[in-house]
């Protein structure tokens, strides 16, 4: 795998193209790439048989183009996906189901490329400073925007283009509801009697969703990935995801959501290999109304596929490679 | 705080003395009079230990073999099973680094950077997991930092060339006890927040065996030929929460110093 991301820094810029310049001034997508870089390439390399080192680094091998589905990753059936292509999807039989007659979803998953949503999730037409261009993954409203009120809206705008460096991630946090679905490597569905559990690679994430019927947590308790609770309707699991904090996004630009949200997700599997997925979201702090997310899950077909451990805060150098302008610390030369 | 004598063999001699038959006895309350315990099953037929586990002796996190009080620290008894003197068999000129961990603990501890804690830490710690178990995993996910391990219960083996903080956890039905061989660790982690450590050699066998309806025996076997003159063993209780309405929440460790660095500079 070529090399970008060692390049990739504040402190390196000595180029004179402004298109990298803008990249690098992206500072979201440049830490997502080079997280995106270690584990990804340890999987491609030799499916789950291959060396992993203990924390993902900015500075690691790999960089743009590197990311899972890019082009330097060889067509493996494996984990990764959902960035820069769509994982590989192998259609499938019909919806197996568990001994509790519930459909059966175990395995390992990654969110389709829609519109290339981890990097913005609403529909981002035209690219700008980096994110290349997508209908991202909001389907209601009709036009694929996420509907702000003016003052979200300014906010967004404003965290974009002077304050990339609290972008979550970066900081090592888990990613929040609904953008946890969707972030980079997949992850794995477990089904336990009267549970729902998923495991990410990312951020070594879990959401445990019992099905019980239990009530939420008191409104106080926030959380990054907050309090899901499910249901089944059918074999569609419904998850009603409340007592979610402020501090996660929905994508790696800016767009943010108060400590209202609640989040409704349906789970649908359409075949043994695809799962659809909807997501709707209400803050009546940031929001005019609720928006709706749609995307597939795609089943990783290759039986030997493992999550790998991924380290965050054990080797993060994010923080120091963000440019200042960007609130970081790293020097920006500007030729 | 406990000093340990170093390079002092009459010293070691009378620590070992004063140890000696102190070393605490595996969990011995699988019967009672009606019996030996019968563990419970899952739908899927597997010994069951899924719910909500805690140690109760929350000092072991805090040093595993036997220590007195110091402010912050709770007393504790040695969970060292094996040697019977209740302590870690360090080679010869290993100490010193466990001493030179001790006194730097504040900034050399992983734990006080936010990292993972590591096999067996992660257990001992004071605060709570749960256990998921399917026909081909057991899922065990923790408060602390959301760790989660994947116990590989399909017949897979380790892989080869990892070097993990966690370890890649491999597991099997002995009986009715989850036996998980962990293997692929870094030198990176602790065995407890006095500077007990470990090499990249380190191998650890847990097993974890249900003893009652609230009870779990946990037991590790930790070796590591470049660190310890032979094998040794820990063992605790975990205590399973029957509170309705317990949950695992989230302890997000770097989140929390972010904010506390953040108002300490405002």
């Amino acid at each position: 795998m070529a090399s970008n991301a060692a390049a990739l820094t504040g402190k390196d810029i000595g180029m004179s193209s402004h298109l990298l310049n803008r990249i690098l001034a992206t500072a979201g997508i440049v830490a997502l790439l080079s997280l995106v870089a270690v584990p990804c390439g340890a999987q491609a390399a030799a499916g789950a048989q291959a060396p992993a080192p203990p924390a993902p680094q900015s500075g690691a091998p790999g960089g743009l183009g590197a990311g899972p589905g890019g082009p330097a990753r060889p067509p493996a059936g494996g984990g990764g996906g959902g960035i820069f292509g769509a994982p590989r999807h192998v259609p499938g039989g019909p919806v197996q189901h568990l001994a509790d007659g519930h459909p059966d979803m175990q395995g390992f998953w990654n969110a389709a490329n829609n519109g290339g949503a981890v990097f913005e999730v609403q529909n981002h037409p035209t690219p700008r400073q980096g994110v290349p261009p997508g209908k991202g993954a909001v389907v209601d409203p009709a036009d694929g925007f996420i509907p702000y009120q003016p003052w979200a809206a300014a906010k967004a705008k404003d965290t974009f283009e002077n304050h990339l460096a609290d972008e979550p991630e970066l900081h090592c946090y888990e990613s929040g509801v609904p953008k946890q679905m969707y972030v980079q490597f997949g992850f794995q569905i477990f089904q336990p009697a009267n549970y729902f559990v998923i495991t990410w690679e990312f951020m070594h994430a879990v959401r445990i969703v019992p099905t019980d019927g239990r009530p939420h947590l008191p409104a106080n308790i926030k959380l990054f990935e907050g309090d899901p609770v499910g249901h089944w309707e059918g074999d569609t699991l419904v998850v009603d995801t409340t007592n979610l904090n402020d501090r996660t996004w929905y994508d790696t630009v800016g767009d943010f959501h108060s400590d209202a949200e609640h989040v409704v997700e349906r789970f649908t599997p359409v075949d043994s290999t695809t799962i659809k997925y909807e997501a709707t979201v209400e803050d009546p702090k940031t929001l005019t109304k609720p928006f709706k997310i749609a995307m597939d899950f795609y089943k990783t077909n290759d039986p030997k596929y493992e999550q790998m451990e991924f380290g965050c805060i054990e080797g993060n150098q994010d923080v120091q490679h963000y440019t200042k302008d960007k609130g970081g610390a790293a020097e920006v030369k500007v030729k | 705080m406990r000093i340990r004598p170093v390079g002092s063999i009459v010293a070691g001699i009378a620590v070992v003395a004063l140890s000696f038959g102190t070393a605490r006895p595996a969990l011995a309350q699988n019967s009672t009079a009606r019996g030996p315990y019968k563990v419970p099953r899952t739908p899927d037929g597997l010994p069951d230990l899924q719910g909500i586990w805690q140690v109760r002796d929350t000092s072991a996190a805090y040093d595993i073999e036997d220590h007195a009080g110091a402010l912050g620290i709770p007393p504790g008894r040695s969970i060292i099973t094996n040697p019977a003197d209740g302590r870690i068999p360090y080679k010869t000129g290993a100490l010193a680094k466990r001493e030179e961990n001790f006194k730097n603990r504040e900034m050399a501890d992983p734990l006080n950077k936010c990292y993972m804690p590591g096999v067996p830490r992660i257990t001992l710690m004071d605060y709570p997991f749960q256990i998921f178990e399917t026909p081909k995993y057991t899922l065990i996910t923790y408060e602390y930092i959301h760790i989660y391990r994947t116990i590989f219960t399909n017949g897979t083996q380790h892989l080869e060339g990892l070097d993990w903080w966690n370890g890649d956890s491999r597991g099997h039905w002995d009986g009715d006890t989850l036996v998980v061989d962990v293997a692929d660790f870094n030198d990176q982690t602790w065995f407890d927040a006095s500077g007990d450590y470990h090499s990249d050699k380190l191998h650890v066998v847990e097993r974890y065996t249900r003893t009652g309806p609230n009870t779990l025996q946990y037991e590790a076997t930790i070796e590591d030929p470049e660190t310890f003159t032979q094998p040794w063993t820990i063992s605790i209780n975990l205590y399973r929460h029957t509170e309705p309405n317990f949950r695992i929440l989230e302890y997000e460790c770097q989140a929390y110093a972010d904010e506390a660095a953040k108002s300490g500079g405002q």
